[in-house]
């Protein structure tokens, strides 16, 4: 794991920093400690990372600036903030968890949690997903995208308009962040429940979804009972 | 247009229509001709007066001369109810009437030798056999020892008797109760001022009111006290010198109220425009007329030039200016100088209305504010940011370090127990804001690890400063900066002062942070440390905010 911390309080940064430590143990790779905003967004950039611990209000600046570059790339986002009104909008944006301060190790503890376990979070209520174009970052409402493909470590977003958007993040951290709308049909399909129009076996047990605009999407054999189930 | 001044316009309206119809006349005046000498026959009904003067300019020494006026009476009175002859004339005289003396004012011819006598407003009853519809002659024998070359009949009046003498009456009293308002309106105004005495404003007005009231009761006086035509001159003069107050105070007020540039020099020179007429002429009805003309005219350009900028009122003010000038076009001289004057103190008094209630409306305002102002420090420490970063911290300490914790939970204690002290407070010892940031670095110490510090220059213990205005410049020290290479900042409060003003600078001295250029909006905290110095010093201070090498300089100017 290689995780950033980004707080401008000493104290909280090394309690969060030793807690850390704690829980991953030996799984630690790297561990960092940044307390601008400018400087985070340049080592965000730069290094390639796990998992990013992000306060929100760094020295009096807005960090959704930084939330927004933080929730378009590959890793997931813990937000840890004093300011808990925040955590809705936090939510929207696809973290994958929000401490709200103050906190002890058991709360930061479940928020890791998440990120090692692959652990799915049903309460999320994801409003964007937030892709990174050349010179800024685009939000894209959720209710636009119709089926989600993994290629290699990115993604592909199918939208309701016919473009293909990318992602970096991988079809499994998406999964995890999605899972109230979306579900994994296949290995490398994630697909919004709502679009799916029918389900057809096709001769030698080839499953198949058909989605409302028509298109079609392959069922992983593994997966067909399960979805047939949650959609019906 | 408000429809509330519909009712106020129709009574105008029907006032002006009542005034304009007055009845028919019940005579008819003819020349009246002059004759210097003295002689009985010159009062018969049927004398040959061709070869008398027209006009006489001058009758020196107080001689005695004639004076006969053929007259037509219309129609002859109802019996038991005789017609009375009302007469507006300089000097002491006898009246004959068809020859029979019928009255007299003063002793004509003797003037030299005995006391003044007699009114310039005279009324006599003229027998009822006397007034049957016909010729009739009126023959004045005057003398006019004071003033020799007034000779003539000012005003000539023929009616009933009893009405002649009750219909002044009555227009006096209205005009006295119309007075009285002013004299109430001077009265309360006055003491409006005196109760805040940088209003002045409502001083000018009160001395408008009362200069007015004087002005009526100058001119109406006449009906009920009797004023000898040697005295009628300081009655004219003081009307001179009320008419020159108001004619100069009504622009002066105007101006107040709709401030125009080079205001000095334009009031100087109308001022001077108006002792100009005030002291050329000796003819009391143009004098009054070109004051109340230049009064008039330069109000209107004031007035239009708050129209103009669109200052408040000034609309319906241009209104109430139209509406004299038109009275002024509809009435002779006497009652639109009164009709006017009055809508233009109409005029005046809604504007003050208008400002009082402004002045209520700001200071509500300010209790608001300051309301607001104690709310906001209170708020200082349970909004989130500073609460639960420390509460965080604390923890840790606790956790960590026990005893730290201890002393940690001590500052804190002591902080919050000075915010409750300074809480309702709008200017603190500043000795006790010092102790509240040292108290505040004391905690920040224990959240960021770094080593603040404190300096002070030329701190006068006495001086007083609103609540929190240098804990939140310490604030935003703490929050924008980092720290120097030896993980320290300074924080260094230097005081200065002399006699124009007081100067607290406070200078940071730390790394800056890279700001991505959205210093465009002002922070809460600015607004704050602004809203409170306007609450103590109104805008009597200066506040300046810049970067420089070593961190940051904040300074305050208070000026005395």
């Amino acid at each position: 794991m290689n995780i950033l911390i980004v707080e401008d309080e000493s104290r909280i940064a090394k309690r969060i920093e030793r807690m850390t430590r704690d829980i991953f143990g030996d799984n630690l790779q790297s561990l960092k400690y940044i307390n601008t905003l400018h400087e985070a967004l340049r080592f965000i950039e730069n290094n390639s990372l796990d998992l990013v611990l992000l306060d929100l209000n760094l020295n009096g600046d807005n960090g959704f600036d930084l939330l927004t570059t933080a929730v378009s790339k590959s890793f997931h986002t813990i937000v840890i903030s004093a300011y808990k009104d925040q955590a809705i909008t936090a939510f929207e944006y696809g973290v994958l968890d929000f401490v709200p301060k103050p906190f002890n190790r058991e709360r930061l503890e479940q928020a890791l949690h998440r990120a090692i376990a692959n652990e799915k979070i049903e309460t999320n209520e994801v409003k964007f997903l937030a892709i990174k174009k050349r010179h800024r970052i685009q939000l894209i409402p959720i209710e636009d995208v119709l089926y989600i493909k993994g290629a290699g470590a990115y993604t592909e977003l199918f939208l309701a308009d016919g473009k293909k958007e990318l992602h970096d993040k991988s079809l499994e951290k998406l999964e995890q962040l999605l899972s109230n709308t979306f579900e994994r049909i296949h290995k490398s399909y994630l697909v919004k429940m709502s679009e799916i129009k029918e389900i057809i076996v096709e001769s030698g047990s080839k499953y198949m979804t058909e989605l409302k605009n028509g298109e079609r999407i392959p069922i992983g054999r593994t997966k067909y009972k399960d979805i047939k189930a949650k959609w019906l | 247009m408000n429809l509330r001044f519909f009712p106020n316009l129709l009574l105008i309206c029907f006032i002006l229509l009542a005034t304009s119809c007055s009845q028919n006349p019940v005579f008819k005046e003819y020349q009246t001709v002059f004759n210097v000498g003295d002689q009985q026959e010159w009062a018969a009904k049927d004398l040959n007066d061709q070869y008398w003067e027209k006009r006489i300019a001058l009758v020196p020494d107080g001689q005695v001369f004639w004076s006969r006026t053929k007259i037509d009476i219309l129609k002859t009175p109802e019996s038991l109810h005789p017609y009375g002859l009302q007469l507006h004339v300089y000097g002491e005289y006898e009246v004959f009437w068809d020859g029979i003396l019928i009255g007299k004012n003063g002793n004509p011819g003797q003037e030299a030798i005995l006391d003044p006598e007699g009114k310039m407003w005279a009324t006599f009853s003229i027998p009822t056999h006397l007034t049957e519809a016909g010729e009739h002659l009126l023959a004045l024998r005057s003398s006019l020892y004071y003033f020799p070359d007034h000779i003539g009949i000012e005003e000539l009046e023929i009616a009933y008797y009893d009405d002649l003498l009750t219909d002044r009456l009555i227009e006096s009293s209205y005009m006295h109760l119309f007075a009285g308002a002013f004299l109430i309106a001077y009265f309360y105004f006055l003491f409006l001022f005196l109760s805040d005495k940088k209003e002045y404003a409502t001083l000018i007005f009160s001395i408008s009111c009362l200069l007015f009231f004087i002005l009526i009761l100058a001119e109406f006086v006449k009906a009920y006290v009797p004023i000898h035509y040697s005295m009628h001159v300081i009655r004219l003069q003081i009307i001179g010198i009320l008419m020159l107050g108001i004619s100069f105070l009504i622009p002066f007020y105007f101006s107040m109220q709709f401030p125009f540039p080079k205001r000095k020099l334009l009031l100087t020179i109308y001022a001077g425009v108006l002792l100009f007429f005030f002291l050329s002429k000796y003819v009391f009805e143009l004098t009054a007329n070109n004051m109340a003309l230049s009064m008039w005219l330069f109000s209107f350009g004031i007035v239009v030039f708050g129209v103009y900028k669109k200052m408040k009122g000034a609309r319906l003010v241009l209104l109430t200016l139209l509406l004299s000038v038109l009275i002024g076009f509809a009435t002779p001289f006497n009652k639109s100088l009164f009709a006017g004057f009055s809508l233009i103190l109409l005029g005046m008094f809604y504007l003050l209305s208008l400002r009082i209630k402004e002045q209520r409306l700001a200071y509500e305002n300010s209790l608001v504010q300051s309301t607001r102002l104690r709310l906001e420090l209170l708020k200082k420490n349970i909004q989130p940011h500073f609460l639960m970063n420390t509460l965080t911290s604390l923890i840790d300490w606790v956790e960590e370090a026990p005893k730290k914790g201890v002393l940690f939970i001590e500052a804190l204690a002591k902080e919050f127990d000075l915010f409750n002290q300074i809480e309702n407070q709008t200017l603190i010892p500043i000795s006790q804001e010092i102790t509240l940031c040292r108290t505040h670095l004391e905690i920040m110490e224990y959240r960021k690890e770094i080593n603040y510090f404190w300096e002070e220059e030329g701190i006068d213990p006495e001086e007083k400063i609103p609540p929190a205005v240098f804990h939140t410049l310490l604030e935003n020290g703490i929050t924008h900066s980092l720290p120097l290479e030896d993980n320290s900042i300074k924080f260094k409060l230097i005081f200065e002062s002399n006699n124009d003003y007081k100067c607290y600078t406070f200078l940071t001295f730390a790394t800056a942070i890279r700001q991505e250029a959205n210093n465009k909006k002002e922070g809460t905290g600015l607004k704050y440390i602004k809203a409170r110095l306007t609450e103590s010093y109104q805008s009597k201070w200066d506040f300046t905010s810049e970067s420089t090498n070593q961190g940051w300089k904040n300074t305050i100017k208070i000026y005395s």
